[in-house]
């Protein structure tokens, strides 16, 4: 059945949020983006939720891509960079639909982007030093997430942060096949510097998430390095996607 | 690679130990039985006509194999194993992991196509409900 939506579909900054079954956090995520990035549209990428979260997305005032069935974080991402694209965006901002980040952090996460400083901007929560609480676990796997990003010429200090701002360049790399369906993490980005994007980092304030972090559940963190370290040495065909995209770019 | 006389003379043996004819039987059975139910699963549309050549061919081989009284044991001579069983376990090993890996690569494929085919669906889904909403409602007159 049609959902009628009340935003104009052809705003060129766009605020991606992938989300699944976050009904409880939804509407306050999409109100928080309409009221503190009044200038952005907020997508919400329903990736498949057995809940309600389409249609309160819809209802917050949120432009709402619906997945038929779930298919994981990165390709809900994915989504979003398509219909940014085909809608021609210029500016685009992903930001968790948990309410994790902060709205607010927007202007400061598109300034180099609007400045034509950068083509990638990462929100980062380390960059203060007392901005985060975060466990020895988790300090050890991000150091070692860091080193290895560094050794592929991508210097940020949180590889895994979901909140980011792209031009529209990004886009057309991001829309590649190698894009992963779960994580798209430090692989994306080195990508990313592979292609010559310009990439860097602004501190942003986050709050702990409700859920543990998936990269601590089980044997999650030994799969995500295994399937780092393959994604790193895999051969890169998105050269050759590029050049194909760069020719659709209108 | 030498061997002790004993050995040479126990490999000797084992190579040369008469085929009971009920392991031929139950071998062109076996292959029959196989290619029965690939067929009968092809006519009840659970397996697609072009994934069956490979189970054709199996069947076929192990009828070839199972008729033929030199064939297995050149086979094992030639692969250098002690007894005809253990070729047919080798090969059917082989054959197995080459099965699994194809399969792999056909259903990351698959996986592929997949993922590309719901993002399109969301894309224009998205499209349609929004296109039918801009679209002008038609006035309703009561005279």
């Amino acid at each position: 059945m049609p959902s009628e939506s009340p935003v104009d579909v052809g705003i060129p900054r766009l605020v991606l949020m992938p989300a699944y079954n976050e009904a409880s956090h939804i509407a306050a995520a999409v109100q928080a983006v309409r009221t503190l990035a009044p200038g952005f549209l907020p997508v919400v990428i329903d990736d498949g939720s057995l809940d309600d979260t389409g249609a309160i997305a819809t209802r917050s005032g949120a432009f709402v891509l619906t997945h038929p069935f779930n298919l994981g974080y990165g390709a809900a991402l994915q989504t979003g960079y398509h219909f940014a694209l085909r809608r021609r965006a210029e500016l685009i901002v992903q930001l968790d639909a948990d309410g994790q980040h902060d709205p607010a952090d927007i202007t400061a996460l598109i300034s180099p982007i609007v400045k034509e400083e950068l083509d990638l901007v990462i929100g980062s929560r380390f960059l203060d030093p007392d901005g985060y609480p975060e466990s020895r676990a988790r300090r050890l796997a991000r150091l070692i997430l860091k080193r290895v990003g560094g050794s592929f010429g991508v210097s940020i200090t949180d590889l895994t942060s979901g909140f980011q701002a792209m031009n529209r360049r990004v886009l057309v790399c991001y829309t590649g096949e190698f894009f992963p369906a779960d994580y798209p993490d430090a692989d994306v980005l080195v990508r990313a510097k592979r292609h010559g994007l310009r990439i860097g980092e602004r501190p942003v304030t986050m709050r702990s998430a409700d859920r543990p972090s998936r990269l601590f559940i089980g044997l999650a963190p030994v799969y995500y390095f295994y399937r780092l370290a393959l994604a790193l040495w895999a051969r890169d065909r998105s050269a050759d996607h590029l050049k194909t995209r760069e020719g659709d770019r209108g | 690679m030498n061997q002790s006389p004993e050995l040479a003379e126990l490999r000797d043996l084992l190579m040369n130990a008469p085929e009971q004819g009920t392991t031929r039987i139950v071998a062109i059975l076996g292959a029959t039985l196989l290619l029965v139910t690939v067929l009968w699963l092809v006519r009840r549309r659970a397996i697609d006509a072009e994934f069956t050549p490979i189970w054709v061919l199996v069947a076929g081989g192990v009828v070839v194999v199972a008729s033929s009284a030199g064939l297995l044991r050149t086979l094992t001579r030639g692969i250098g194993a002690w007894t005809p069983s253990s070729t047919v376990f080798f090969f059917g090993e082989v054959f197995l992991v080459a099965l699994c890996l194809h399969y792999s690569v056909r259903l990351s494929g698959l996986n592929r196509q997949v993922r590309t085919l719901a993002q399109e669906v969301a894309l224009l889904r998205a499209h349609q409900d929004h296109h039918v909403v801009d679209m002008p409602r038609p006035r309703l007159s009561l005279e």
